[in-house]
């Protein structure tokens, strides 16, 4: 029976090796991306594993070791993030760490090749100088996340380690990772899996039914001649397993080049190491045994619903017609973002926890709600249509609406996921725009700890550093109210710096934050127009404040950047934030941001080709099983462009109803999520998300337009004639 | 004479349509029965029930008296593949497969060896004038040579009965004596009782013995 269903599969003209191929097709993508998604969740483990030691946490019953005074604290160079950890050895038998052979001792430092790299190739005054001693040696890469890790292992005395925030003393290094939140990358992860693997799920789905009515034929005339349904049911898994298993083997072949690319890319913002990039032998071995027989599963339960009777498809279990309920899901996930508009968790993880349910929440929702938005405007199009055409194609989608909506499924999630992330990451730049402008890209500035102190001269110091173009010191503002400015700048010092705004007249000292622009849209200066309000402080109190900041302009070179933020540090080496323009100190959700976009992107890009494909598949199929009742139709004079027409508008019409459902959607979602996260109101997307959706449902109606031909080929007279 | 296949009293609807009201037919051994009556009358839904395809909600369908309409869906599969051929008006044979392997798809079905099944397969071709058509599939055929490749198919395990629904349908009548004679001819040499439905008189004088449906019910005719 095996090898008879498998000459059915593979020998049987050309659309059941169409049939054959595209299904092996969808799964051999499908297989690639579950062992790339399993693959990026593992090494996403890898990565946290292989840089556990960088946090110098205690190990519990570690080997005895003398101790050693422990800082580990971020820095930044050319926008990239460095891990820098300052050691103060306290005995000649330090604790062990990974990828290098002894902590350094005083003026000793290791670092990590790609930041080697950046030390050679970066004048001293812009990095080295941040480093004091000589480099001691290059962390080996086994003990580092990303070969992209920025890490120094400084030595300094512990008494200089000391006086930095959050140091302590450890005497044997973890190497166990933390639990680290990984769950909300898993959970975007897995977002990104479903909405790549959800169009290639609709794509097998669809090429099972080419050829649907044929191959009903062939299984009838079978049970005919005495072939019982069990036969039946093999013949039929054969051929989906030959299939399955075809695509799995090519999906296998696969995976090496998305590996590859995975590795390039850095998704986590950092590159992953290639070899970290493995699915594991118990995955790969599930995957490998699980998608032929899940695909063999799947036609056997298809064959359950459609009993093959000797007389030809006798009972197919028509779906009922959707119900109202459908909605539910789609609105509960939107109600679970509604909840949490002025109910923010505090946490990072609590507010993942909260959000991306939501979204996942009303995808699926979305996804269910489908094909009964399909029926209902089915109906509607029915109740008003005109013409004959109009009225045919909403009777079919109204009689079968789920068939109709699986084939744009694919393109409605792709919207749904550009919808969200556009409105998200658009709105944030807007609302972000203004103090990311000129002015806050060339203020540098370091904040100070409560009792932090500068050397007398550090003004004189910084203004003398090439490309700073002005220095000051900022004292605390003793009247920082949550909507007061936090620092005093002196009259004075602002007037040689009108860019930055000016105090009000007669005033000697004023209220003014520590980066001279302010810190979002509703506390942000407008630059020169800029009144900052006047502090009720004479000189003498202001002197006797604490210092709250240095801040320096430059000219807006990277090399002026780096030479003032290296100069601050020596100033003030016992920082725990580095010197920050605004751009950087909100570089890491940016950059998170960006990976969404890109992530989204990559979403939009796959799954719209796929599900273009399961369209034009959907399409051709719908054709082809109708092909009789079409061509007699047409030798009763009915037009040939009548018979398009209702083609066209079969799919053309929940297309684009769904699309706008989506987007729809998509934008109450966001908007949502940035009333709940930030009190932002959603702003319009820009012209490039109009062209990427424009351009999917644009390539999605050519697709059906390029199916229409088919109708006129396959149903001249010669189709209607009998056998 | 003892009948090979038998129905009594059976009954059959459609939903509200009843297609058959209390029908009783039966054959005997090599016997060549025509089963007449226009449109609509039941006659392909009585062959239907014979052969097992359909099962009457009442009354009984007997083949060397035993009852098959108890039945479950496998044992009447068995039954149809392993004692029953058909010869249909046309959608029967398999358009992938080839001549050959059309006509021997019942033994193949049946779990004989390809090449064995084959063989037999070239046998009946070549007995009914298909020789050299063997690698040809459905759609190269003509009608007549189709009907031809589904006798082949319907005689290949030399079956008790053979259910003939409007065999020649759908040829011309030269063509369709031709198809009737080898029919004929076949069945007289392996003693196989043939049912044969048709609504056509110059068909059903090959037949040894004449009924009609009319309304669902079976009614004598006369004797060839």
């Amino acid at each position: 029976m095996i090898r008879f269903g498998l000459r059915l599969a593979l020998a049987n003209g050309r659309e059941a090796l169409l049939r054959f191929v595209v299904i092996a097709v969808a799964v051999a993508l499908g297989t690639g991306l579950l062992l790339a998604t399993t693959a990026g969740v593992r090494a996403l483990d890898a990565q946290v594993g292989r840089g556990a030691w960088l946090r110098g946490q205690q190990a519990p019953g570690g080997p005895a070791a003398d101790p050693v005074v422990w800082a580990g604290r971020e820095d930044f160079f050319g926008g990239k993030s460095i891990w820098r950890i300052d050691v103060g050895l306290k005995g000649a038998n330090p604790p062990a760490v990974p990828g290098i052979p002894r902590l350094p001792a005083p003026g000793q430092y290791y670092v990590s090749p790609a930041l080697h790299d950046l030390i050679a190739t970066h004048p001293a005054d812009q990095l080295a100088a941040r480093f004091p001693g000589h480099e001691a040696g290059i962390i080996d890469e086994n003990a580092l996340e990303s070969p992209d890790s920025l890490v120094a292992v400084i030595g300094r005395t512990p008494g200089e380690v000391g006086g930095i925030p959050r140091a302590h003393e450890v005497t044997a290094v973890s190497t166990s990772p933390q639990k680290i939140p990984t769950a909300a990358m898993d959970l975007v992860l897995s977002v990104v899996a479903g909405g790549l693997l959800f169009p290639l799920l609709v794509f097998v789905g669809t090429a099972t039914r080419l050829s649907a009515t044929r191959r009903e034929q062939r299984f009838a005339a079978m049970r005919l001649i005495g072939a019982t349904p069990r036969q039946v049911t093999q013949l039929a898994a054969v051929e989906s397993g030959a299939a399955a298993v075809a695509g799995t083997i090519a999906g296998f072949a696969l995976f090496p080049a998305l590996r590859a690319a995975m590795a390039a890319v850095p998704l986590t913002t950092e590159r992953f190491f290639p070899a970290d990039l493995s699915p594991g032998l118990p995955i790969a071995v599930l995957v490998a045994l699980g998608v032929p027989l899940g695909a063999i599963a799947a036609a056997a339960l298809a064959m359950r619903r459609v009993r093959i009777s000797p007389l030809g498809v006798a009972r197919q279990v028509t779906p009922k017609p959707p119900r109202a309920w459908r909605l539910i899901p789609v609105v509960a996930g939107l109600v679970e973002l509604a909840y949490f508009v002025g109910r923010k968790p505090e946490t990072s993880s609590g507010q993942t926890a909260a959000f991306l349910p939501g979204f996942l929440i009303t995808m699926v929702g979305l996804v269910i709600a489908g094909p009964w938005i399909t029926m209902v405007g089915a109906r509607l199009m029915a109740r008003h249509a005109r013409r004959l055409p109009t009225l045919v194609a909403a009777r079919r989608l109204a009689d079968n609406p789920q068939a109709a909506f699986r084939a744009i499924s694919g393109v409605m999630l792709a919207l749904f996921v550009v919808s969200v992330a556009t409105g998200v990451i658009t709105t944030m730049h807007f609302e972000r725009g203004v103090r990311y402008g000129d002015l806050a890209a060339v203020t540098l500035e370091q904040h100070l700890g409560p009792e932090g102190t500068l050397p007398d001269d550090v003004s004189d110091r910084l203004r003398h550093v090439q490309g700073v173009t002005f220095a000051l010191v900022l004292h605390d503002n003793p009247d920082d109210g949550p909507a007061s400015p936090s620092s005093i700048v002196a009259c004075a010092d602002l007037a040689r710096i009108p860019q930055y705004g000016t105090c009000a007249p007669g005033a000697e000292y004023a209220q003014i934050w520590s980066n001279l622009v302010g810190f979002d849209r509703t506390r942000t200066g407008t630059g020169t127009a800029t009144v900052w309000p006047t502090a009720p402080v004479t000189a003498a109190q202001v002197t006797a404040l604490p210092l709250d900041s240095v801040v320096v302009g430059l000219d807006g070179s990277a090399a002026a950047h780096e030479r003032a933020r290296t100069a601050m540090g020596l100033a003030y080496p016992d920082y725990e934030v580095p010197a920050l323009t605004d751009l950087e100190r909100g570089s890491n959700s940016r950059t998170q941001m960006a990976l969404f976009q890109r992530l989204a992107d990559v979403i939009m890009l796959f799954s719209l080709p796929i599900a273009g494909c399961s369209l034009a598949v959907s399409v051709a199929a719908g054709i082809a099983d109708r092909k009789r009742p079409f061509s007699l139709l047409r030798l009763t004079g009915v037009p040939l462009r009548a018979l398009r027409r209702v083609v066209a508008l079969e799919s053309a019409v929940p297309l684009l109803a769904v699309a706008v459902l989506a987007a729809v959607t998509g934008f109450a979602a966001a908007q949502l999520f940035l009333r709940a996260q930030m009190g932002y109101t959603l702003a319009a997307p820009d012209w490039s998300y109009y062209a990427l959706a424009g351009l999917g449902l644009a390539v999605s109606l050519a697709i059906i337009a390029a199916t229409l031909p088919l109708l006129s080929r396959i149903t001249g007279p010669e189709t209607a004639r009998n056998e | 004479m003892s009948a090979v296949i038998e129905a009594r009293d059976i009954e059959l609807s459609f939903g509200e349509t009843a297609a058959l009201r209390g029908a009783t037919f039966d054959a005997g051994p090599g016997e060549i029965v025509a089963v007449m009556g226009p449109s609509g009358s039941g006659k392909t839904t009585l062959l239907h029930c014979l052969a097992g395809i359909l099962v009457p909600s009442a009354g009984e369908v007997r083949f060397d008296g035993q009852r098959i309409d108890g039945l479950n869906e496998h044992q009447r599969s068995t039954l149809r593949r392993e004692r029953f051929g058909f010869v249909f008006q046309f959608g029967q044979l398999v358009p992938e497969l080839t001549v050959e392997e059309n006509v021997a798809l019942p033994l193949l079905l049946g779990g004989s060896r390809r090449g064995e099944a084959l063989r037999e397969a070239r046998r009946w071709l070549d007995r009914l004038g298909l020789a050299g058509m063997e690698g040809r599939r459905s759609g190269e055929l003509s009608g007549g040579q189709a009907q031809r490749v589904a006798l082949a198919r319907g005689m290949i395990n030399r079956p008790r009965v053979l259910f003939a629904d409007e065999p020649t349908g759908s040829l011309d009548s030269l063509t369709g004596e031709q198809v009737m004679d080898l029919m004929v001819a076949a069945a007289r040499e392996h003693g196989t009782t043939v049912v044969l439905v048709t609504h056509e008189p110059r068909v059903a004088v090959y037949a040894d013995r004449e009924v009609i449906v009319r309304d669902g019910r079976v009614h004598a005719l006369a004797a060839s």
